[in-house]
Order: C-alpha cells, then structure tokens, then sequence
C-alpha cells in the first residue's frame, strides 16, 4: 500500500465533502462494533471500497477490494470444509477476523487521509463552526502521518548504508539498541519538520483570532446529501441490529 | 527569535498555542504509527499480541516524553490521548472511556509536579500507558457479546478457540503488562533522552 502519497483528489470522479468523509468514518465505527451479519457487513466493506474507486484512488481501492475477496474466500472455504488441525483453523480465522473486523475502520481512515488535501480539512471544519484548538491536532495529525512513513523509510536506508540490519534476528539480539537506532533519526528529523510546519503555520496566520479565509471552498452537494443519509441510516441498521443480537445474548 | 517566543508564551500563557497544537498532533501520528508498525508487526506470534503494552510501550515512552516535555502544558498528554483513543479504541465506548482516563490522569500527575518535575514527568508516562490495555477491555468485559458474534459469525469452534486463548481473568495480566510497559519505557526515555535531546537542545 502507498502510504507515501499526500491526500489529492486530482483523479476523483466525484469530490465528496471532507464532512461526508467523516460521516462515513463515524458510520464505519458504528458498523465494525455492531456487525453480526456477516452478508451484511461484506456488502459494506464493498460499498467502502466503491467509496474509495469514486474519490480517485482507483488502483488502491481495486487492491483492497481484492484483499477483502481473498479474506471472505478463505473463511468461506474453511467453514465448508471444517476440518484440519483446529490449531491452524484457529490462528488463521483469528486473523482473518482482525483483518475483516478493522476492515470498515481501515477504508473509512483510507478515504479521509489519501483524498483530502489538508486545506479543505481546515475549512470544512470551519464551516462546522469546530475551534481550532480540536481541528489542528486532528488535521495534523492526519497530514504527518505519510510523513512518518517517509522518514521511516529514509532512516532504514541510512542504516543500511552504514551496515545495519533490520533483520529479526537483529531486533532479538539487541532490542533496546535497536530501537535507540531507529527512534532517534526518526524522532529528530521529525522534530524539524514539525518546527518546520509550526514556522510555516505561524507565517499562515494561523495563530490570530480571526476568522481565516481560504483559497478552498467546501460546499456540500446533493449527492454528499444522499451519501451522507445513507451511510447514517447504514450505521443506525447495524446499530440497532446489533443491540438486538448482541442484547439478546 | 523563537526560543524568545516560546520562553514568553510559557511565562504569560497557560493555553496551548498553535505551536503546541501542531506538535501534539504531529507526535500523536508518530506514537500512532509506531503503535501500529509494533502491533502489525508482532501480532502474528499471539503471545507477542498479548505482550504488546509491554513493546509499545518500551519503544513510544520516548516519544511521549518528548512530546510533554516540548510543550509543558496542560492538554499535551490529553491530546495524545484523545488521538490514540480515536484511532486505537473506538470500537468499544468502555475502552475509549478508559484510555481517556488514563490521559487524564497522566496529565492530572504532571500537574501534581507543576509542570517542571522530572520524576513526575517520568511517572506520568506509567500511568499513560495504561490505556495499551484498554484495547484488550472487550476480551473480559464484553465477553457474552464478543462470543455471542463468533459464533455466530464464525462458528462454535472459533469461539472455544478464542475461550481457551484468553480466559476472563486475561484483562488483569494485561494492565500488568502495561505498568511493565510503562515503567520500562520511562526508564528507556529518561536515558534517551539524556543521551541525546539534551546535548541537542531539542527540549
């Protein structure tokens, strides 16, 4: 997965609202603790990856909605055959179950993060009348973590330049060098970058009190509308279904 | 010409500012990333799965510390907190709930230091630690619900498998491990950092 990519909605068929992205995010949570339909719940994860094709990643989301086949086929071919050793039969359905559980949670964050650029954020929280105090950790947040991805990526080549291994054995042998050797590049490059982006925040005017202005404008459509409704009325479903099943218990 | 700024805004400015903000928001992504990056990484060994607080939390000490110790105010361990809980526990309302009260808390310890003791910094990091465990709350506390979906999610036998792997009582080894965790972690920053960021300058 192309974690390197800062979110960009050039190749988006349709420019969904940063706020519907988070009405599906917060769908996504109702439906990944409420789910006890398993029919269901694939048919979401579906809808999900649709979600992710129409916001413009179009290669990442054919990826995912393969890795959810695989998923769905190997649980239904070890249901139906239910036999092999119950250890392994346990291991793998145990992962599986992670893997379709943090399914909905994994895309909904894909969604945000990959197709959002980080002004529209801003202004879209605006609109929402949120203060700044709760929407600049969040939207920091959401634009530092490719960075991360990046920085890690520089420090392993660094260390592989100067001999180092990442090799388990490595980490086995020496976990406490190990982590001394990774954490400290990573945390001082990342440290000037934040100062960087502090600097360049504060030079925004990001800083003073009054109401900013931006280059985006964020509008929400009829079909962020229709998006937004069904979404909402997806995650009341499983909400209430799952009261009822889990309630019942 | 910062380091005038920020010495000016710690002595007339109790609340966080924009500069604080950012960097308690961009820490939160790197104690999130390499949550996940340890957690990913070792979940395919299950022992090492239940041992997560105790790994997390050796390698994340240091970046917390780092973290409180920039800003020195009230709200950066809260922050991260808040962060963490959204991203880590926000499948269940009880472990959100707890992970908040464990930022809480912490923060509630570095106050009790007036924001300059180091030990209570230190100390401070053991008790935010403890919301590693709160992921593992559903396991004991919402275990009648859990099973009821395995079965009928995934069959009787994944359900017994899951009973025999972690039985009720699993919840306190684990808060175990996360003081563990804690505790190890804060000794690892308290040198780290010594070592490193204090010859450097960065806190």
């Amino acid at each position: 997965m192309d974690i390197s990519v800062y979110g960009e909605d050039r190749s988006a068929l349709v420019r969904f609202d940063p706020r519907t992205k988070f009405v599906i995010f917060i769908s996504s949570l109702a439906v990944s603790s409420n789910s006890f339909n398993a029919t269901a719940h694939e048919i979401y994860c579906v809808v999900l990856c649709v979600m992710l094709f129409l916001c413009g990643k179009k290669w990442n989301a054919v990826k995912m909605s393969l890795l959810l086949g695989t998923a769905v086929y190997v649980r239904t071919c070890m249901e139906m055959q239910a036999t092999g050793s119950t250890v392994v039969v346990t291991i793998i359905s145990f992962i599986l179950t992670i893997f379709l559980y943090c399914f909905p949670i994994l895309m909904s964050l894909l969604i945000i993060t990959q197709t959002t650029r980080i002004n529209q954020f801003l202004s879209a929280f605006q609109a929402m009348h949120i203060p700044t105090r709760i929407v600049i950790p969040i939207a920091v947040m959401f634009r530092f973590i490719p960075t991360v991805g990046e920085e890690w990526t520089g420090v392993r080549k660094a260390m592989a330049f100067r001999g180092m291994s990442l090799e388990p054995s490595a980490i086995i042998r020496h976990p406490v060098k190990t982590v001394e050797y990774i954490l400290i590049p990573l945390l001082f490059s990342c440290i000037s970058i934040m100062e960087e982006l502090a600097a360049a925040a504060l030079a925004r005017g990001m800083d003073s009190d009054n109401a900013r202005t931006s280059y985006e404008t964020v509008h929400l459509r009829a079909y962020d509308y229709i998006t937004m409704i069904l979404f909402i009325a997806a995650g009341i479903w499983f909400f209430a279904t799952g009261m009822v099943t889990g309630g019942a218990a | 010409m910062a380091k005038k700024e920020i010495a000016a805004s710690a002595n007339n400015n109790k609340k966080l500012r924009t500069k604080e903000l950012i960097y308690a928001g961009a820490f939160g992504a790197l104690y999130i990333v390499l949550m996940l990056v340890i957690v990913l990484g070792t979940s395919m060994i299950p022992i090492l799965y239940l041992l997560a607080p105790i790994t997390v939390g050796l390698v994340c000490g240091t970046v917390y510390m780092l973290c409180v110790l920039k800003v020195r105010k009230f709200g950066a361990a809260l922050i991260l907190g808040v962060l963490f809980a959204i991203c880590a526990c926000s499948n269940a309302w009880f472990s959100f709930v707890g992970a908040l009260a464990a930022a809480l808390l912490a923060e509630l310890v570095i106050k009790f230091g007036k924001y300059r003791s180091k030990k209570m910094y230190l100390l401070s990091f053991v008790v935010f630690n403890l919301n590693m465990a709160c992921p593992y709350m559903m396991l004991s506390f919402a275990r009648d619900s859990f099973l009821k979906r395995s079965v009928e999610y995934y069959g009787q036998e994944y359900a017994d498998g899951i009973e025999k792997i972690a039985p009720t009582w699993i919840f306190f080894p684990i808060l175990g491990f996360a003081l563990i965790g804690g505790i190890l972690g804060a000794l690892l920053a308290n040198t780290l950092i010594k070592k490193h960021f204090k010859k450097a300058g960065v806190v």
